[in-house]
């Protein structure tokens, strides 16, 4: 496991979401104001780009697809949000946000079998 | 169990390729994450529609076959699709046993699964089929009609929320938000927009209609205001998504909301000539002594003056109505309530704007309608 630069602080204007490739897939940057994520790139909802779809404001970043939303300082979720964000671990050094990106997250969105699947009930 | 079959009618119209279809009574079990809920549909009925009106908490948004929100799978059982060429059909993996339940009519008993909660709804009162006579048809554009429905028995609604209307010359239904409100009235008001290929608009717009009957089911929706939220409102609408936005206020006002709380209002269309309602705007603003600011944002015209010329309670802008309200609010919203209604774009656009300013999203309600 090694640390890994994936932009520069000043790439990332507060209040701000920013995308970013690294390796063989990508992340996103936020800026909330009081700190930095680095996320993967879509919204565990419907697979929207957070990148065009968040906004944060009060240190929250919103869908604005669907409003699935959550607080950015503690990963939050607000009102009805169903499902968390997850993150990789990063921090600042130097002026760089790094972070540790060897593999990759992926959330698992509906299954397209999950209806007829016998664990429904279970689910949600 | 009572056998059950369809048969052609022979003297249904030869002009409808829709065949005849008798009543009989079906039995739905919905599977839902919330677990089992059943019951008793009509043939003639789409299941999102009947299982509504018996109360049941069925997922939907615009109840007329283009969000896929009352998507559904067929566990067992047949169905026929009400409007083949419903927009949302086409998300649908309809190989898989896929169905809208707002498009669907069962034709025997069903059990359907449905990704959500379905359970006992705790409205007071639910949705139901009626019948509306066209009244008062009156043009405030060239392209912007009022009409109103007089029904057999008052309906009671909440303030921002919408019916569906058809007509038997017409597939699938339209929805459409009550511009007035009163707690249980018999009348309702509505605005439509001139719009070629637009279904139920066409057929307004092309003859006088006044005096018909349609049919109506409703009410729908849950993007309403509360009279016991204690907070100031941000409303912004495009073209005839203002109807909603207007019983939202009407209602603000009759329960005396603008004694404690501000409201301000954008509303966007295209030119001076083509704002409408201004006179109940107006109204409005002197009954709120000043609580009430509404801002006309014109995408298409230099404002020539900050009022308007004829009511001097309205603000006019130049801009997008989600871009005006972007300029215009202050920096941090959090604490106020907002209602946003309008074609998608508009929406999409307006509810970044909002989130921007601070707005919690769960005080964000809208209606989207294409």
């Amino acid at each position: 496991m090694a640390w890994k630069k994936i932009c520069s602080v000043s790439d990332v204007p507060a209040n701000s979401v920013r995308k970013f490739a690294t390796g063989a897939f990508s992340v996103i940057v936020v800026n909330y104001g009081e700190g930095i994520r680095v996320l993967p790139p879509l919204c565990p909802h419907m697979e929207e780009p957070l990148e065009k779809s968040g906004v944060i404001a009060n240190c929250k970043m919103t869908c604005t697809k669907h409003l699935w939303s959550w607080d950015l300082r503690t990963l939050g979720q607000q009102g009805e949000t169903e499902k968390p964000l997850q993150e990789y671990q990063s921090r600042v050094s130097d002026g760089d946000v790094v972070a540790m990106v060897e593999n990759e997250i992926v959330y698992e969105f509906e299954d397209e079998n999950e209806l007829d699947d016998d664990n429904f009930f279970k689910n949600g | 169990m009572v056998p059950r079959s369809r048969h052609l009618n022979p003297f249904s119209n030869p002009f409808s390729n829709e065949p005849y279809r008798s009543f009989y009574t079906v039995e739905i079990k919905i599977e839902s994450r919330a677990g089992i809920s059943e019951f008793t549909g009509g043939s003639l009925d789409s299941i999102l529609f009947s299982g509504l009106n018996a109360g049941l908490t069925l997922p939907y948004d615009c109840a007329t076959g283009t969000c896929g929100m009352c998507k559904a799978r067929i566990r067992s059982g047949t169905v026929d699709v009400i409007w083949p060429d419903a927009p949302a059909l086409a998300k649908l993996q309809r190989d898989k046993g896929d169905i809208l339940m707002c498009q669907s009519r069962a034709s025997s008993d069903c059990v359907l699964r449905v990704p959500a909660n379905v359970v006992k709804s705790t409205a007071v009162s639910l949705p139901r089929h009626g019948t509306g006579k066209i009244e008062n048809c009156i043009m405030l554009t060239p392209d912007v009609m009022h009409f109103e429905l007089v029904l057999s028995a008052p309906m009671a609604f909440d303030a921002g929320q919408f019916v569906v209307l058809s007509t038997p010359s017409l597939e699938g239904g339209r929805s459409y938000s009550m511009v007035n409100f009163a707690l249980s009235t018999a009348t309702l008001e509505f605005v439509i927009k001139k719009k070629p290929g637009g279904g139920l608009s066409e057929w307004f717009f092309s003859a006088d209609r006044t005096g018909l009957d349609l049919s109506i089911f409703g009410p729908l929706g849950r993007a309403t205001f509360r009279p016991l939220e204690d907070r100031d409102l941000v409303c912004i609408a495009g073209g005839s998504g203002i109807a909603g936005i207007l019983s939202i206020l009407e209602h603000a006002c009759a329960n005396g909301h603008f004694g404690q709380h501000k409201a301000r209002v954008f509303f966007g269309v295209r030119t001076l000539a083509d704002g409408f309602y201004l006179d109940r705007f107006a109204r409005l603003a002197a009954a709120s002594r000043g609580a009430l600011d509404v801002v006309l944002a014109l995408s298409h015209e230099v404002a020539a003056a900050p009022f308007h010329p004829d009511f001097k309670e309205i603000k006019v802008a130049h801009g997008f109505v989600h871009e005006v309200a972007d300029q215009m609010l202050e920096p941090n919203c959090e604490a106020v309530s907002s209602f946003v209604a309008g074609p998608p774009p508009m929406v999409d656009g307006a509810i970044r704007v909002l989130i921007g300013h601070g707005v919690s999203s769960q005080l964000i309600r809208y209606d989207k309608f294409g």
